[in-house]
């Protein structure tokens, strides 16, 4: 029932919401006393033949204005407690949400993806059927369970207790049940776990199986699994069967008990006939909120398990934020390096040493070296998806240290296109203007055309309003990569920052794009971190990254000369392009 | 026309399907009636209960009239019948669900055989956890489809016939009258159907929107902050959000306006009629107290049903999507290879011969193009180049898990297609590129399901392989358990291990494909060792990453583009200065 103090912020919130529903409620409650009161008194005045046409019209236009006014405020109440929990699922995912534009990488880097959609989607669902059905379920039993048990004592109070009697057996066997059905629902939902896991490992291994001629085997062996799910789930059922038939029998003795209790009553004159009836029909009233009492503690198990999820999830703070009294001018300059070492969050190898490294403004700058000698990591830095520790050193753009600046500011005047370029479902044309939404069509043609990406999209069925990603068509590795660096060109950033983008882009392409960007990109700082040497050949700066550390640094020429490391990779890049030629020179 | 009909509303063809579903119960034929039997006693009993009560109360309480045997017989008997009720339906309902699950069972299971020789291209094109999601969780919606419409709606509608044959018995007449109600409530339930249908669709729709948009924005939220869209990217979200939110509003208005408080309100204006019946005739002639209750126990009783066939109805909806998508893989038509006649030829020598084989994935584009060669027995050709040349494509074709169709490979001079399955997974092992692991222990991961070899045979093929050091080094040795995917053993004993799981079978021929992931040092040599011993004495087809390893082949095809480009040994390639030429240098820079 925590759960319910746990939303008490959104319940005040929307109080007025909650006080008409619950009202209502009870109105209903209230109203639904009526009907077998008048079929009482129906059944009195027959016995006693006192009934006329006028009071039998009576009592019917009694019985229909309390079914439409029932009806009218069922419908108001289920708008006002149901509408309101679907607020609070809307409003919980919008939190969730946003709370997730403002996590850092590192956070991502802890979360399985499909666990945070997990939070927003089946964790709020459960919140939100606490707070309808819970809610509900709660004001309901108790609200309709006491104006019912109430009217019965005041129709006769030992008739009450008596039919009352059989209640708490029923009490204590649903709540046995349910324990009982909890238990083996958990077994039977292992089952249904094991058998999801060996299907997902035969599916995956599905060469290996087919290979050794596993087939029979496995099957034998699914068969085992399924029966056991079968089984266990068999176990549920038993218990799931006994419910109803045990809350009849338990029913059907109180009625027993009523009936029989009620006509040494009635013989007594202490109760009529039609109060006898009216009773019975208010007992059948009773098995509802009994019953629902007892699913209203699976409800808020759920309930309070999923919000203390939700909870937790928003009370991360992101890794990296605006520091006091950052500026929100974006800053402008050559860049600086001066990096005594850095090493991941959680983690305690370096992956970065002694970088120290001036680039000026307008300038070209290549990082090359093998996967994991830490390129990725340098432009992280640059764009603070992590913050170094300030005794690890720093970085400045200008003179102004980047934690000395508003992220907004920082990264408005950087575009980065990342290693693995991501594509939205959207149109080409919305993919590359997505960082600059306000572009033209002109804008974004243009940069496509930058991008060497121009006549692959001209191919599309729809040209620039082709639906691409993951619900439309498909790009090729190289297709994507140039949206991505048409994007990231569209934004007119100060500073571009290529990760390995061109990896997937072939030669001549390359060095149309490289073309353009020399062209476009005048007096303003380039960085390219490559595997391919040939894609910065002509950059004013190289450095040769090796296990974090700067091993070569300088022109290409200079690099070439030194017949060290550099020299090396260039004369096997070119026998690997003559391979993947098929061994023609190039 | 009713698939456009239906597109409307969005219920795929579900009359369709259901029946098709109704087909699994046909087993089940005499279970069935036998719970069905059940459910009709335990109705009889059930409904006969407010009928004794009103015996009692004309018979006996208004004319205050107690006979002491009687009313013990009359207390005993309703008591009796209240028990009885509840026995019998546990024993039926039971019935059904365990019928429910049965037929679950054999579902799963046709699927699970249709998985097993449906064509490999099937998992190539579909993401694992597709196929899981339709084994497991689509199964599992139809099977609370399968329990919803046996025990809710088959119980249901027995209790109310048994309810309406009750009214009958008490008055003829007035239930005439009441059998009224069942067209009105058919045509709510329509109706609900109707009209709910679009919106649920809708609302389900609005949901995937939600959940994509989700997912996109945590796949791409780098890209996200680093463009500074977070704003715009909310405001999208919350556009969703807010549309999914007013589609669950609407949801809720229909259930509001069409279930249970439109069925309340059926009951009254049932209620009233009954007592303006009773009332009426009571102006002409007495009227029997003891029915006028009985009918209204069982009015109250006749909407409990109803209610919780109605709650129900979006089930339904959502198993016809489930059992369509199940469908869709049970009538799949790509199968995989399957053995050609019955001649049942044996493989002895291993000899194999690539007669212009050429292949192509999707019908379009050749993946491989005339490749001939041949492998003498007890010979090894090794296949080289680089990355997307064809050189897996051939060893999928060997293995059959794709089928030859232009061209021909013989095995002994036999055409591959006539070889039985049996046959060609004893005599040709294949060890693959990325080894994978099952969960299970060494033991269980070298024997696979092959009960015919022994645990002793389990240890030599390790030992043979050179696996046995490090297996006995484990805690628990052969019977070391082993995680999912064999997260605990390096890179280098996974190999190992499925080294030792191919030489367990001792076959005849030896389909390779070289790892190239790195290993450390100490374990690369064994491997290589391990290899060498492998290949002694069987033919082998081998797809080698590093030229070093197939310096001692008889045969080295180089494939380029799909097609052969160079071949001979290693020496007569390397004369060539070609491209074999080439990638060896490569290779050996590497080395130094």
């Amino acid at each position: 029932m925590r759960v319910f103090l746990d939303l008490m912020w959104f319940f005040h919130r929307h109080r007025t919401r909650y006080i008409a529903g619950i009202t209502l409620l009870i109105m209903v409650a209230l109203l639904s006393l009526i009907p077998p009161r008048i079929v009482g008194l129906v059944i009195n005045s027959l016995t006693h033949n006192e009934l006329t046409h006028a009071s039998l019209y009576r009592d019917l236009l009694i019985i229909l204005a309390t079914a439409l006014l029932t009806y009218g405020l069922r419908y108001l109440w289920r708008i006002m407690l149901f509408g309101g929990a679907i607020q609070l699922a809307t409003e919980l995912r919008t939190r969730l949400y946003e709370h997730f534009t403002m996590m850092s990488p590192e956070f991502y880097h802890h979360k399985r993806i499909g666990d945070l959609m997990a939070h927003s989607t089946n964790d709020v669902q459960a919140i939100q059927e606490t707070a309808s059905e819970g809610v509900l379920t709660l004001v309901d039993s108790i609200v309709t369970g006491g104006v019912v048990i109430t009217t019965m004592a005041f129709l006769n109070w030992k008739l009450t207790i008596i039919s009352l009697l059989p209640m708490p057996v029923m009490a204590y066997a649903v709540t046995r049940y349910g324990k009982m059905l909890h238990d083996r629902f958990y077994l039977a939902q292992a089952a249904f776990s094991d058998i999801n896991d060996r299907v997902q490992e035969y599916v995956s291994g599905i060469r290996v199986v087919r290979a050794f001629g596993q087939e029979d085997w496995e099957r034998k062996n699914f068969i085992t699994l399924s029966r056991d799910v079968v089984n266990k789930s068999v176990a549920v059922a038993r218990i799931d069967s006994l419910f109803d038939p045990t809350i009849s029998v338990i029913v059907g003795i109180s009625y027993f008990l009523s009936i029989a209790m009620g006509a040494v009553f009635v013989v007594h004159g202490t109760l009529n006939l039609g109060n006898l009836t009216t009773f019975t029909l208010y007992l059948g009233q009773l098995i509802w909120p009994m019953l629902a009492f007892g699913f209203l503690f699976n409800i808020v198990e759920r309930g309070r398990a999923s919000y203390e999820r939700v909870q937790s999830l928003l009370a991360i703070a992101p890794a990296v934020t605006d520091q006091p009294g950052a500026t929100k001018r974006a800053p402008s300059g050559s860049i600086t390096y001066a990096i005594r070492e850095f090493a991941y969050p959680e983690t305690s190898r370096p992956v970065l040493k002694d970088i120290s490294l001036h680039i000026e403004q307008g300038h070209t700058l290549g990082i090359v070296g093998r996967t994991g000698s830490g390129k990725t990591t340098l432009l992280r830095l640059l764009l603070r998806e992590f913050d170094l520790k300030p005794e690890d050193g720093r970085i400045l753009i200008g003179d102004v240290s980047i934690q000395d600046v508003t992220l907004s500011a920082l990264r408005s005047n950087i575009a980065y296109a990342p290693q693995d370029a991501f594509i939205f479902s959207q149109s080409v044309a919305d993919n590359i203007a997505f960082g600059n939404p306000e572009a033209t069509r002109d804008d974004i043609v243009e940069a496509a055309y930058q991008a060497g990406v121009l006549e692959d999209i001209e191919q599309f069925p729809d040209g620039f309003d082709t639906i691409v990603g993951e619900r439309g068509t498909n790009l090729s590795g190289g297709q994507k990569q140039r949206i991505s660096i048409a994007r990231a060109l569209l934004q007119n950033a100060e500073i571009l920052v290529l990760d390995d983008t061109l990896s997937a882009v072939d030669a001549r392409t390359e060095s149309h794009i490289l073309e353009q960007i020399k062209t476009v990109r005048q007096g303003r700082t380039t960085v390219i971190a490559t595997h391919r040497l040939r894609t910065v050949e002509h950059a004013d700066q190289i450095i040769v990254l090796e296990n974090g550390t700067i091993a070569e640094q300088g022109t290409h020429e200079y690099l070439w000369n030194l017949g060290g490391r550099y020299w090396d990779m260039y004369r096997r890049q070119q026998l690997e392009t003559q391979v993947e030629q098929g061994g023609v020179e190039v | 026309m009713i698939l456009e009909q239906d597109s409307i509303t969005g219920v795929p063809n579900s009359a369709g399907t259901f029946r098709r579903l109704l087909q699994y119960l046909r087993p089940y034929r005499s279970k069935l009636i036998l719970a069905f039997f059940i459910l009709l006693v335990a109705t009889a009993t059930d409904v006969v209960q407010p009928l004794l009560i009103k015996i009692f109360i004309d018979q006996y309480l208004i004319p205050r009239h107690f006979p002491r045997v009687i009313m013990t017989e009359l207390g005993a008997l309703y008591l009796g019948l209240v028990i009885l009720t509840a026995v019998l339906n546990v024993v039926q309902l039971l019935l059904f669900e365990v019928l429910a699950l049965d037929i679950i069972q054999q579902l799963r299971i046709d699927l699970f055989d249709k998985a097993q020789e449906i064509a490999l291209s099937f998992f190539d094109k579909t993401p694992v956890g597709v196929v899981v999601s339709r084994i497991t969780n689509d199964t599992q919606s139809i099977l609370e489809m399968f329990m919803t419409v046996l025990s809710t709606f088959v119980q249901n509608i027995t209790i109310l016939a048994g309810i309406l044959i009750a009214m009958f018995a008490l008055n003829a007449h007035l239930a005439l009258y009441c059998l009224f109600l069942i067209p009105v409530i058919f045509g709510v339930m329509t109706l609900y159907r109707k009209v709910s249908a679009p919106v649920f669709h809708f609302a389900r729709q609005q949901l995937a929107l939600l959940n994509a948009k989700l997912n996109e924005s945590l796949q791409g939220m780098a890209i996200i902050q680093s463009m500074r869209q977070e704003a715009r990217m909310r405001q999208e979200f919350g556009q969703i959000n807010n549309a999914y939110r007013r589609a669950r509003y609407r949801n809720m208005q229909l259930n509001g306006l069409l279930l249970r408080p439109l069925n309340d309100v059926i009951y009254s204006l049932t209620l009233m009629f009954v007592l303006w019946y009773f009332g009426l005739s009571s102006f002409s002639h007495a009227v029997n107290i003891g029915v006028l209750y009985a009918f209204v126990t069982y009015l109250s009783r006749f909407f409990e049903p109803v209610n919780n066939m109605m709650q129900r109805l979006n089930f339904f909806q959502q198993a016809m999507v489930s059992a369509e998508r199940v469908f869709q893989i049970l009538d799949h038509k790509e199968m995989a290879p399957k053995t050609i006649g019955d001649t049942h030829p044996q493989i002895s020598r291993g000899e194999v011969v690539f007669d212009d084989v050429s292949f192509s994935y999707d019908g379009s584009h050749d993946i491989l193009q005339h490749i001939s060669f041949t492998a003498h027995p007890g010979q090894t050709v090794a296949i080289v180049g680089h990355t997307g040349s064809g050189k897996s494509s051939i060893i999928n074709l060997l293995m059959r898990f794709y089928p030859v169709e232009r061209g021909h490979i013989w095995i002994d001079g036999t055409d591959l297609r006539m070889i039985p399955s049996y046959e060609l997974r004893r005599k040709m092992g294949l060890v693959l590129q990325e080894p994978f692991l099952f969960y299970g222990d060494i033991t269980s991961n070298i024997r696979l399901g092959n009960e015919f070899v022994s645990d002793d045979e389990v240890v030599d093929a390790a030992r043979f392989v050179q696996a046995d050091p490090f297996i006995r080094r484990l805690a628990g040795g052969y019977h070391a358990p082993i995680g999912e995917r064999g997260a605990t053993l390096s890179t280098g004993q996974r190999q190992l291990l499925s080294f030792a799981r191919t030489m367990a079978i001792d076959p005849v021929i030896l389909a390779l494909d070289e790892a190239t992931a790195s290993v450390d040092t100490e374990t690369e040599d064994a491997i290589q060792e391990a290899l060498s011993q492998m290949r002694h004495g069987r033919t082998t087809i081998a797809i080698a990453h590093r030229l070093s390893t197939v310096q001692d082949a008889d045969l080295i095809l180089v494939l380029h583009h799909g097609k052969i480009v160079e071949q001979g040994t290693h020496q007569q390639l390397l004369a060539r200065e070609g491209l074999y030429y080439k990638m060896y240098l490569l290779q050996q820079g590497q080395l130094a």
